[in-house]
């Protein structure tokens, strides 16, 4: 299935399919196109909404389809090319999709001259095949015409097509209709027909190219509404074949409506025994009514229950049913819920009144309650008032017995007077004063509820003022009676003996001036004078001992006083801490002293390091006074006490400890990302490391033997030198960089390039190799992608090499004399990925042989291996294009890469490249500009980036390489980051000429520069790592360790 | 070559109403071959406008010259000097012409006289037929030389549709169907088989509709 509309399944199902033709009205009315579905419904399996036809406006065929699709009759939506662009197009269907529309019909719609808008532009942005590829594409590739992904809900859509059977050319039209069937289409409905037989023989073509097998074939047919119609259409409508008997019958036909069906029944007749025919298709324009009839005369009323037709948006008036439905539930709901929220208003209202009743009772009984506490407390008043009374007449009568016995001393003052005087009368009086005071004061305990100890507090109180008022008078009776103490002695004298006799039943032991004494140690106690109180008690316990109150009141005293005391000595403690310099007035003195506590430890620390372990030692026990539990001065003690030097503090940030640890781990934290980055340079040299030190030895010891060693070496060419060529790889366990990057944000360290390399494909078959097409600057795969690693090529000369040094030569001495065996050899023993030829014997400044004798060689060479060929001529332009000439014309069925093209000879062997779509070298001096220019001057004459290598010339490690390096580096950044595609093709490197003449590989072995063949190797190598960290993506080598070396870092890094 | 053909002398009259003086400057290059903008027409065009405006009750000066080509700026420049004094030069040269003026010309107000048509041939005398729409894709080579967007009504690319009809096309029985001409065309030499293939969706970027077009070749650069 491709879309499950009800169209494919009942075609699917081998049923004889019946579409009908809808043309939506020139207008918005909605009803019309109800209308005609309704019609039209359960009479056909899917009706085509056309797309304005004959390019007459009308209401467009995706609404005109979801309406259809509303009253459950499914669409077939027709899509031209004439009024949208491939936006608009795609936009439509996407929205198609999404509202349910699952038959898409692609025409490229009828010209715009023949509508009512003849003035417009025709958009034709594509035709209706191109139009079957793009929804092909986007419902079975799920991409947009662009390209780009339709990352959700790609349109499911059953694809259809028109087919003009009979338009011209005839032949051509199966073909066409082919052509439609490989770009997408599904189904077909056909023109109209009513030239069976021509039909028939169309079919019998479509069936010679087996397309009613790949798609369904529905025969269109029309009922002539009348003779007028007819004729219409014959002289009219392109590609319409009315026929002369059709004509004929109408003329004839009494009834010309009745006969048009009938015409139209004969053909869906005749066409359904057509082999290839899966169903009608019925377009009865504007005539609807026409197509039940037809159906149901051509026996095809029967139709298969439709699947899958459902609107996913509903008609208005089915919207408008659905919004009356939910309006009456709504109201229905909203009534019901009035007539409970009635009836609980009811509710709550007959418990309102309730409540009020029984409120209004609770108050009435509180009020009562309230009256009666009102009576009580003011009958308790009374009795308070009349207590009073009785109090102040105690009192006034106790005033009057005082006056009474003040009588003899002219003038009354209290208190005093009253303490000169000495009677037992007085006594009596007085003691009737206090029997009637406690009794009183019992009374009035009653009447005021109080508890004991308030009682006690207040009648103590009473007392006390009692003492005050006569204590002293009350105090000397005894005294006065017995002997007369001196004054002083009577105050202090205690009175115990006197006063049981005088308060025996109330306070035994415990004498009026305890009492006395205790009341003001309480009051010197409230008002906090707690000395006072301490005084006044100790006196009160001088007197009496045991006295439990004042023994109690002592104890308060004196521990308030304690505590007055120590929070006067925490005020005015010094903020010194003992050895310490005063704490600043802004720190904590607890802070200070951690601070020191941490500082004292520092030194410690920093003398421990020095291996001054006395001072080390006092000052970790400095440290340690301060704060005994203080572990890192522990440790440091135990340290310097046990003279151990080393130790170095974990870093803790605010801490003064470590100022010299950190200064110590930050290089070597250094040393290892250096050692991360610029692996390239260390790499190589990892490699050797060991073997270096054991070549040393043998290199010196060689050094003597001078001459013979060449000898001994090309008879051992792998046993000494740099050993074996193999090169274990590079590890490879780094974890990526993301992971060792976490945590930092991505743009913080990526830096995205928005141009791309060209690649360049060199070779034929499995062995072609591709260079370039990295969106990222070398090696940076992190940044973007890197299709194709760095490739080598191994150097291959078309004569026996002069000027190489032995410690090279030797790997290849056994093929000098045969440059197809000596490129098999580097392929097959050393797994050359690449050969590049050099034709250096061709140079009319040196050997100067023939381009034809070139040629022969190279013609060899290409023969003998498999792997891509780069042909590099001497560099002398005019020979060049002779000789590469010479050699295109004898291999020109192999994808070889010719060059170096310059500007001398770029037209002429561009033009070579170019018929033979050879990749080139173009080769230019170290120059940004200059390369560009030879890339626009070859992009001109026709050769595309992408057959371009880039040669800017380069300099060996010692000869240059940094100007080279930082041309190529800009040649790079031009292409990726500042989009410069005529800078964008791939770099290639001739690297081995450059490094084996420089003269440090033609030095021999000696204890200063080491052995030659190691340096030569490292030379090549170097300075190759370094070529392709700048930009080049094909480095031509020689030595096959160095090659080795190369790879190895390339597979290493990507 | 470039086709054009001159405006209707109703809507020129109204184009120059109000110009006292003017410089009617014809091109001796495609207008001239296509009789639409040479020395000869100029001169028809300056006496027709004489005519014309003297009919309507105005007065006109009108001076006459012809440039070798209006698209290259040595021939276009003098015309700084050469219009000073005119209220307008009528340019008889095709759209580039025009603009070429209006471009290098600041102080000349420049009108013009043709419609430029299309890119064509000449069939025979007097005929002339759009053969190539500047489209920027060639596809020629696919099509026996015949090309389907220029000559095609829809600009079809796979073939004729439906309404193609005894090599005719439907838009107008006067224009040969060129689907029906490129199968001809193929089938005579064999190549029917290929239109077989289905010719992938166009790039109009390169039609203009990737904005205005502009060409450079670096080597020939002053």
């Amino acid at each position: 299935m491709m879309a499950g509309s009800n169209l494919e399944n009942v075609l699917r199902s081998g049923t004889f399919a019946v579409t009908g033709e809808l043309g939506p009205p020139k207008s918005g009315d909605m009803e019309a196109v109800r209308k005609k579905a309704r019609i039209l419904k359960g009479h056909v399996d899917a009706v085509n909404i056309t797309d304005c036809q004959t390019a007459i406006v009308r209401m467009s065929s995706l609404t005109a389809g979801l309406i259809a699709l509303s009253e459950g009759v499914e669409p077939v939506m027709q899509m031209t090319c004439r009024d949208r662009n491939r936006i608009g197009m795609q936009a439509d269907i996407l929205g198609a999709s999404a509202l349910g529309i699952k038959n898409l019909l692609c025409l490229t719609g009828d010209h715009q001259k023949f509508g009512n808008h003849p003035q417009a532009k025709g958009v034709f942005d594509m035709d209706s095949i191109q139009l079957l590829q793009m929804v092909k594409g986007m419902r079975d590739e799920k991409r947009f015409q662009c390209g780009e992904e339709i990352k959700k809900a790609e349109p499911k859509l059953f694809l259809g097509c028109a087919a003009n059977p009979f338009a011209d050319p005839f032949e051509f039209r199966p073909v066409r209709l082919a052509k439609k069937v490989d770009a997408g289409a599904n189904f077909v409905q056909t023109q109209i027909i009513y030239n069976v037989e021509k039909f028939r023989k169309f079919m019998e073509m479509v069936c010679d190219l087996g397309l009613d097998e790949r798609c369904f074939i529905l025969a269109g047919v029309t009922p002539p509404k009348s003779l007028g119609m007819a004729r219409y259409m014959k002289k009219f409508v392109p590609g319409l074949d009315v026929t002369d008997e059709v004509i004929q019958r109408l003329q004839d036909a009494k009834d010309q409506k009745e006969e048009g069906i009938d015409i139209c029944v004969d053909v869906i007749n005749q066409v359904r025994d057509i082999p290839g025919v899966a169903g009608v298709h019925v377009m009865a324009i504007e005539w609807e009514e026409a197509v039940p009839e037809i159906v149901k005369r051509a026996g095809l009323s029967d139709r298969p229950e439709p699947k899958g037709v459902e609107p996913i948006l509903t008609s208005t008036s089915a919207i408008e049913e659905a919004v009356d439905k939910a309006r009456n539930e709504a109201r229905l709901e909203l009534e019901g819920q009035l007539e409970k929220v009635k009836a609980e208003a009811q509710a709550s209202r007959e418990l309102l009144a309730k409540e009020k009743e029984k409120v209004a009772s609770e108050i009435s009984g509180l009020k009562k309650q309230i009256e009666e506490a009102k009576n009580i407390v003011s009958s308790k008043e009374a009795e308070i008032q009349r207590l009073t009374e009785e109090l102040q007449r105690a009192k006034r009568a106790l005033d009057e017995a005082h006056a009474e016995g003040a009588a003899p001393k002219p003038t009354y003052e209290a208190g005093e007077s009253v303490a000169m005087v000495s009677s037992s009368k007085l006594t009596a009086r007085e003691q009737q004063v206090l029997d009637s005071l406690n009794k009183g004061l019992t009374a009035l305990k009653d009447v005021l509820g109080l508890s004991d100890a308030q009682f006690e507090a207040m009648r103590r109180f009473l007392e006390a003022e009692f003492m005050l008022q006569f204590g002293a008078a009350a105090g000397q009776v005894p005294e006065a009676e017995i002997s007369p103490p001196p004054l002083e002695a009577v105050k202090e004298a205690p009175v115990q003996e006197a006063a049981p006799e005088e308060i025996p039943e109330e306070k035994p032991g415990r004498s009026k001036e305890v009492v006395n004494l205790v009341a003001q140690g309480n009051v010197a106690l409230h008002a906090k004078d707690y000395k006072k109180a301490v005084e006044v008690f100790k006196k009160a316990l001088e007197i009496a001992p045991e006295d439990e109150k004042a023994k109690e009141g002592l104890e308060e005293a004196r521990q308030a006083l304690q505590e007055e005391k120590e929070a006067a000595d925490r005020a005015v403690k010094p903020k010194e801490v003992a050895g310490l310099p005063p704490c600043p007035d802004d720190i904590d003195p607890d802070e200070w002293k951690r601070k020191w506590v941490i500082r004292f430890t520092a030194r410690g620390n920093v003398a421990l390091m020095k291996g001054d372990y006395e001072t080390a030692k006092k000052e970790f026990q400095k440290a340690l006074e301060l704060d005994p539990d203080y572990d890192k001065a522990r440790d440091g003690l135990k340290r310097a006490e046990a003279k151990e030097d080393v130790y170095i503090p974990e870093v803790k940030p605010g801490e003064p400890v470590t100022v010299e640890a950190p200064a110590k781990e930050a290089p070597k934290k250094e040393e290892k990302v250096e050692a991360k980055e610029i692996p390239v340079e260390e790499a190589p040299e990892k490699k050797e490391a060991p073997e270096a030190k054991e070549e040393k030895a043998e290199a010196v010891s060689e050094k003597r033997e001078a001459k013979p060693k060449a000898k001994v070496e090309i008879s051992a060419p792998t046993g000494e030198g740099v050993g074996d060529l193999a090169v274990s790889p590079l590890p490879k366990d780094e974890p990526p960089l993301e992971e060792r990057a976490k945590g930092i944000p991505e743009e913080v360290y990526k830096e995205p390039c928005t141009g791309v390399i060209q690649s360049v494909t060199i070779g034929d078959g499995e062995k072609a190799i591709t260079v370039g097409g990295e969106t990222a600057l070398p090696f940076h795969a992190f940044e973007g992608e890197i299709p194709n690693l760095p490739k080598t090529a191994y150097e291959v000369l078309d004569a026996p090499p002069e000027e190489w040094p032995e410690v090279l030569l030797k790997h290849y001495s056994d093929v000098i004399n045969d440059s197809a065996a000596w490129a098999r050899k580097c392929v097959n023993e050393f797994g050359a990925e690449a050969i590049c030829l050099s034709l250096e014997s061709t140079d009319p400044n040196g050997a100067n042989v023939s381009s034809a004798d070139a040629a022969q060689v190279a013609k060899k060479v290409i023969e003998a291996v498999d792997v891509p060929i780069i042909l590099w001529g001497c560099g002398n332009a005019e020979k060049d294009t002779e000789t590469l000439r010479e050699i295109t014309s004898l291999v020109e069925n192999r994808n070889v890469c010719i060059g170096p093209l310059t500007d001398a000879n770029y037209r002429t062997l561009g033009a070579t490249a170019m018929a033979f779509q050879y990749p080139v070298v173009a080769s230019t001096p170290i120059d940004v500009n200059l390369a560009k220019q030879l890339n626009i001057l070859l992009e001109n004459l026709g050769v595309h980036l992408d057959h371009i290598l880039m040669d800017p010339s380069i300099g060996a490690v010692g000869y240059g390489l940094e100007y080279t390096y930082s041309v190529m580096e800009r040649i790079r950044l031009a292409a990726l980051t500042q989009q410069d595609d005529k800078l964008s093709p791939p770099i290639i490197c001739n690297i081995g000429r450059e490094v084996w003449k420089a003269k440090e590989t033609r030095l021999p072995t000696d204890a200063e520069l080491g052995d030659q063949e190691k340096r030569g190797v490292l030379m090549e190598a170097i300075t190759a790592s370094t070529l392709l960290l700048a930009g080049g993506e094909l480095a031509v080598l020689r030595h096959p360790k160095a090659i080795n070396l190369t790879n190895a870092l390339v597979q290493g890094m990507l | 070559m470039i086709i054009a053909e001159r405006k209707p002398m109703k809507e020129l009259l109204s184009m120059v109403s109000g110009v006292k003086r003017l410089l009617i400057v014809g091109c001796r290059g495609c207008v001239a071959v296509c009789s639409a903008g040479g020395d000869k027409e100029v001169a028809i065009l300056a006496a027709a406008l004489r005519l014309g405006v003297k009919r309507a009750g105005g007065d006109i000066d009108i001076q006459q010259d012809t440039l070798i080509r209006q698209c290259d700026p040595e021939y276009i420049d003098p015309l700084n000097e050469k219009a000073s004094g005119f209220d307008a030069v009528l340019s008889m040269a095709c759209g580039v012409g025009v603009n070429f003026v209006a471009d290098r010309c600041p102080g000349v107000n420049v009108l013009p006289a043709l419609n430029t048509t299309f890119y064509g041939a000449n069939l025979s005398s007097g005929e002339w037929k759009e053969m190539c729409a500047g489209c920027g894709a060639c596809v020629l080579h696919l099509t026996g030389g015949l090309c389907p967007v220029a000559r095609c009504a829809k600009s079809l690319s796979n073939g004729p549709c439906g309404g193609s009809q005894g090599g005719r096309c439907e838009i107008n029985p006067d224009v040969a169907c060129i689907w029906q001409q490129i199968y001809d065309k193929m089938s005579s030499m064999n190549r029917k088989e290929e239109l077989r293939q289905i010719m992938p969706i166009r790039d109009w970027a390169t039609a203009g509709h990737g904005g205005p077009r502009r060409r450079i070749r670096e080597d020939l650069l002053p």
